[in-house]
């Protein structure tokens, strides 16, 4: 599996949450205005030797692009039958450009720092009376709970494969929901335990 | 269960007192889930400093637990805990009472160690700096400095279970609950964290099946089908629940009964 986090202290880890956050924004907005190779290009090894710096942690990182090929591969066969396959690889380029930078993002910055950087664009809600910590802690959860999600995935398709022989991916579904909603309960009961998403200041 | 718990209008001033003997006082407690009746009859007075619960699968060791954070409410009867109804002291609870679960997978909630101590601190009113270097002292101070960083998915079943204890013991509360603690653990780990535990200034309640972690507690509840069927010291109880397990083992086993 692939680590959330690169521990350590690097020159990207030390850059403020919110610039990193703001740069990835920006240069996502710029790249939508380009689609010619000689631009997209350089910025794919831009962004891959920004990987690059963080040492051989930071490389394992772009295995990431593995559990996406058949995504992109779909987009790509998409535009192949219109009959716009250059058009779909500029897409496809921009895309993993984009999703590396967000991932280069979300690894080198500590998720409390995240969820502060984050948490202003949320005070709005606070006029109508709902906490900004919640969807900033709502987030954490997400990213927390991704890798052990994949984890009880992983072992329900043991189970099955156990007494069928088979793999039985789609049929996984429904059991797989019912445990994620048993787990947010059990998560929920946990979180409230520790004064809930509001704390025990207010 | 809502995934938001409810919003608390707390007063700004407390109502628990965290130093009131007995810290719980259950009279004629009960609890019904979904119109079944899950605990009956509950008279006891909490005062020990550690406090074991044994029964069966099903016996509701885990729902008389949860009312001791109010997890769970009771349906009748009169419950106060830290001197104050029940429904009067849920809002400083988690303040005073730490919860440990059975699965650390289902208890931490950030993707670091670090992260997932200073969690406890932020939720007391700590900003994120002071929370930060807080957790990195009392992670320190607890002999697991080298873990701070680590993300919580890589982490053996021990250390997640000792970071979990750890995250709660943060928030300094005088009451530890500990649902099962041990069930995932290996013996090594298993005899840390119990004799981590015992060294505790808090008030413990633990819920297990292995009997042998009781050494040194001071009461033992024993629940049957949500009745308490025997309350006192560990020798005696423990002695005649292992005698009625004996007895339920010879019985031809029953596996519908499990």
């Amino acid at each position: 599996m692939i680590a959330m986090q690169i521990p350590g202290d690097t020159w990207a880890h030390r850059l403020p949450a919110g610039l990193k956050l703001v740069a990835v924004a920006v240069a996502s907005i710029l790249l939508f205005q380009v689609s010619s190779f000689w631009t997209l290009l350089p910025c794919l090894a831009a962004v891959i030797s920004l990987y690059a710096s963080l040492g051989r942690q930071g490389l394992a990182q772009l295995k990431l692009l593995r559990g996406l090929s058949v995504l992109l591969a779909c987009l790509l066969a998409l535009h192949w039958l219109s009959g716009t396959l250059l058009e779909g690889f500029a897409i496809i380029l921009r895309l993993i450009i984009m999703i590396l930078a967000a991932n280069f993002v979300s690894v080198t910055t500590r998720m409390d720092d995240m969820m502060a950087a984050v948490q202003p664009l949320f005070r709005p809600l606070e006029w109508l009376g709902i906490s900004s910590r919640k969807p900033a802690l709502g987030v954490t959860l997400v990213l927390r709970f991704t890798p052990y999600m994949l984890q009880v995935f992983s072992m329900l398709q043991e189970a099955y494969r156990a007494r069928t022989g088979s793999s039985g991916s789609w049929r996984l579904l429904a059991p797989f929901a019912i445990q994620s909603l048993r787990m947010s309960d059990h998560v929920a009961e946990a979180l409230k335990a520790r004064g809930g998403s509001d704390g025990l200041t207010r | 269960m809502a995934f938001w718990p409810r919003k608390s209008k707390q007063n700004e001033t407390r109502v628990c007192d965290p130093d009131a003997k007995p810290f719980a006082v259950f009279e004629n407690v009960g609890l019904e889930i979904a119109e079944r009746s899950v605990l009956t009859g509950l008279t006891l007075r909490l005062t020990e400093d550690r406090i074991g619960v044994i029964g069966l699968n099903g016996s509701g060791k885990s729902t008389f637990v949860r009312l001791l954070n109010g997890l769970r409410t009771p349906s009748s009867g009169e419950l106060s805990l830290f001197g104050v109804p029940a429904t009067l002291a849920e809002p400083e609870l988690p303040r005073h009472v730490g919860f440990v679960f059975q699965n650390p997978d289902h208890q931490a909630i950030f993707p670091t160690v670090e992260e997932e101590i200073a969690f406890g601190l932020t939720q007391l009113g700590s900003d994120k700096d002071e929370s930060r270097s807080r957790a990195r002292a009392f992670l320190a101070t607890h002999g697991c400095e080298a873990l701070a960083d680590r993300p919580i998915s890589e982490l053996s079943e021990g250390q997640k279970q000792l970071i979990c204890i750890l995250a709660v013991l943060v928030m300094e509360p005088r009451l530890l609950v500990l649902d099962e603690p041990m069930t995932s653990l290996d013996a090594l780990a298993t005899s840390r964290i119990r004799s981590m535990l015992m060294s505790l200034p808090q008030k413990i309640v633990l819920v297990s099946h292995d009997l042998s972690h009781f050494e040194g507690f001071d009461r033992i509840f024993w629940l049957e089908e949500g009745r308490l069927r025997m309350d006192g010291p560990p020798h005696e109880v423990l002695a005649a629940y292992r005698a009625d397990l004996d007895i339920k083992l010879n019985n031809k086993l029953e596996l519908v009964a499990l």
